[in-house]
């Protein structure tokens, strides 16, 4: 009993202690926390709140780059302006951002040389103590407590994972360490004390960027990074192994990377099914978020293995044909962001000569970053009389030489066992 | 001096022809008449033509209505009869032609005739339905994802047959309403027979779609047989069941065809979005039997994809 009551009484003390500090470094760095708003010009009114923190004591402030994507590709119809500590509001400048890593500078005006957050030298130690700021829901500057747990494994673009509640509205808001460095920027949430931050080296890097040479323009800067984060993606597969995986009578392949996760499904339980089939999909779980419903840098793999157990083949072959008729593209872009697709199909077999595919390859454009395409592929097997692989993928924000490469190595790979 | 004169009535159809050999015929409503004509526009004394020994005069008996000349306001009072000449009286037309008038040279009987009337054999008739019964029940079942039992089957297979059995019935009624011969079973057996060849056309279509890649550039010619084979049965309809020209039956035959693919490419033209984000693409399978072409290798499939490019590229600055 005695040892209970120590335990607790010292659970006490360390929450005391962390709400001290926390209102510590609160105190300390309000003047420097805004919360970034998108005004929509024609209602006057915010389409878009997040937080932001100030950087330079001349007024340089980051962000995320989704709290401002709205007035990014849309100049014209917003403007861009913070809320200070004290209820001041004043116009911002989108000065540059980091489209892949989820960041922006924007600017606000100073009469004086004001306080701002430091950047920490390094990163946190595993298990150490952070505190996220940020305003949630419109709700006023807060501060959560949580936990520093290392770099979030299968990523592809580094995201830290911070126990504790990151909630919508906070995102852009710094984290800092016990001696008010920031460490990372919120950015997102998987619900259930699960967030994820951006790492400081990352702001560091558009922040050197920007002092050396600040972008002569928003969009060709967003073009830039799409395009070398694409290829650094692309040739990163490529040049990886890829291991043939048995899926029914078929192999097909698989990326040994940690990024790319899979997951299978089949109807074996069902037994009076008329078609056996067996899934297996494999995708990039990242996307590079532009604006809306446009998003980009996704993959995705996906593998149909169909065998016909009570069906003639002609009726099988007929349900196959319907079935590869709904294949839709991996994200919700509009007529702003891309093109119609653009198709052609051929009868196709690899060089090794196993399978024979009806295959078909669609591609559209990017409007406003040239040279970025969304492809899509569909591979069906066309050779047996009641069994059937459908291969297919589909691609977004990537070059033509990339796009080549990646489909020609997807192609050769899928056969038969 | 013989003279013969047609009743045409207002719908331009020939209803009646008299030969007279006596030197006046007098046409009117009355019974008096040589020619009775029972049109309420015509009156009772309403003409007279007289042959004075060279011609034939025709003289108005200062009818309400007035005789003229052909479809014209010229009036007819006085005038001489060349052999073919046409006078409208009222609503109706009468024509007359000398005993010497030319006419057209006799059509021999065709084998083509002998063709059609093949088609409304009992036999042939009950074949040509059976088999596209068979062929929609067919359809039917290969397209359902689930098992299928004979009896669901018949009645969908049933039902579309009956439905397309209404046109052929709709052009004898048709036929039988203008007092054409109606020919109930040759319309029958002709339509279907048509059909049953659009599915064998709708077959080699899909055959070659199956197997031709996206650059084959012949596949839109391909789209013209259903097109002509809709001209040819609405050609043999017309043929069967109305007497024309053939020039008329062409433009007939054209124009229902026009009608049916224009209308139904118009709605489709009306009911595609601006834009869409789905792609679109040849998406026909058929099983291994019917792979008739060579397959290509990785590399041109890929080197094809170019123009694709490219095409997505000139979309941009299209909009």
């Amino acid at each position: 009993m005695k040892g209970l009551i120590s335990i607790l009484l010292l659970t006490f003390s360390f929450v005391s202690v962390a709400d001290e500090q926390a209102e510590a470094i609160f105190k300390q760095l309000a003047p420097s926390l805004y919360q970034i708003r998108i005004i929509d010009k024609a209602s006057g009114e915010k389409s878009t709140i997040g937080s932001g923190f100030q950087i330079t004591a001349q007024g340089l402030i980051a962000t995320n780059y989704h709290v401002i994507s709205g007035y990014a590709r849309y100049p014209q119809k917003y403007t861009l302006e913070y809320l200070d500590h004290l209820g001041n509001k004043a116009p911002l400048t989108l000065e540059s951002v980091d489209v892949i890593n989820d960041l922006a500078l924007v600017k606000r005006q100073v009469d004086e040389g004001m306080p701002f957050f430091n950047i920490a030298e390094n990163a946190p130690t595993k298990g150490e103590e952070l505190f996220s700021l940020g305003n949630p829901h419109d709700l006023g500057m807060i501060v959560v407590p949580g936990t520093y747990n290392g770099l979030k494994q299968e990523s592809f673009n580094d995201r830290i994972h911070f126990t504790g509640s990151v909630n919508s509205g906070m995102s852009g808001g710094p984290v800092v360490n016990k001696n008010a460095e920031v460490v990372g920027i919120n950015v997102a949430t998987s619900g259930n004390q699960i967030g994820f931050l951006v790492p400081h080296d990352k702001l560091k890097i558009l922040f050197e960027q920007y002092q050396k040479r600040a972008p002569e323009s928003i969009e060709q800067q967003m073009a830039q990074q799409l395009k070398f984060n694409q290829e650094k993606l692309i040739s990163q597969l490529l040049s990886n192994e890829w291991h043939l995986k048995e899926l029914g009578e078929a192999l097909i392949p698989t990326i040994d990377v940690p990024y790319i996760r899979c997951w299978g499904d089949s109807n074996a339980d069902k037994s009076d099914a008329l078609v056996m089939v067996a899934v297996a999909n494999c995708s990039l779980e990242e996307d590079t978020y532009i604006e809306g419903n446009f998003l980009t840098g996704s993959i995705e793999m996906e593998f149909r293995y169909m065998k016909s157990l009570k069906l003639g083949a002609t009726k099988f072959y007929r349900l196959y044909q319907n079935q590869i008729a709904r294949v839709m593209p991996g994200n919700k872009a509009t007529k702003d962001d891309v093109t119609e697709f653009q198709c052609q199909h051929d009868l196709v077999m690899p060089t090794h000569q196993n399978i024979n595919n009806k295959s078909i390859f669609c591609v559209r454009a990017y409007k406003e970053f040239p040279n970025l395409y969304d492809a899509l592929y569909l591979g069906v097997s066309i050779d047996k009389d009641k069994q059937a692989l459908i291969s297919h993928f589909t691609i977004s924000g990537v070059a033509k030489d990339s796009v080549q490469a990646f489909t020609k190595q997807f192609m050769e790979s899928v056969s038969w066992k | 001096m013989e003279i013969i004169i047609e009743e045409i009535n207002r719908s331009h159809k020939l209803i009646g022809r008299h030969k007279f050999a006596n030197k006046h015929i007098t046409i009117g409503r009355g019974y008096r008449n040589d020619i009775i004509v029972s049109d309420p526009h015509i009156c009772a004394e309403h003409l007279s033509v007289d042959f004075d020994g060279e011609n034939w005069v025709i003289t108005d008996k200062n009818s309400i209505n007035g005789s003229f000349l052909g479809d014209t306001k010229k009036l007819a009072h006085g005038h001489i009869i060349r052999s073919g000449d046409i006078i409208t009286l009222g609503q109706s037309q009468i024509r007359f032609v000398f005993p010497d008038h030319p006419v057209p040279a006799s059509t021999t009987l065709s084998p083509f005739e002998s063709l059609i009337n093949l088609a409304r054999h009992p036999l042939a008739l009950f074949i040509s339905i059976g088999l596209f019964a068979l062929v929609v029940a067919w359809t039917i079942f290969l397209n359902n994802p689930k098992e299928m039992s004979f009896t669901q089957l018949l009645v969908p297979a049933i039902s579309m047959t009956l439905m397309f059995l209404l046109w052929p019935a709709l052009v004898s009624l048709i036929s039988h309403l203008t007092k054409h011969d109606a020919r109930v079973l040759t319309q029958l057996g002709v339509s279907f027979i048509i059909y049953n060849i659009s599915w064998v056309l709708d077959f080699i279509e899909t055959v070659v779609s199956f197997n031709a890649s996206s650059s084959f550039v012949l596949m839109p010619v391909l789209t013209l047989l259903p097109v002509s084979l809709a001209f040819c049965l609405f050609w043999l309809n017309c043929y069967i069941g109305f007497h024309m020209t053939a020039k008329r039956r062409a433009i007939v035959a054209a124009s229902l065809t026009i009608l049916l693919f224009g209308g139904s490419y118009l709605i489709q033209l009306s009911k595609q979005p601006d834009f869409t984000i789905k792609p679109k693409f040849n998406n026909v399978l058929m099983t291994p039997n019917f792979v008739l072409a060579p397959s290509s290798d990785v590399d041109s499939f890929i080197q094809k994809s170019n123009k694709l490019f490219e095409k997505a590229d000139s979309k941009i600055d299209d909009e």
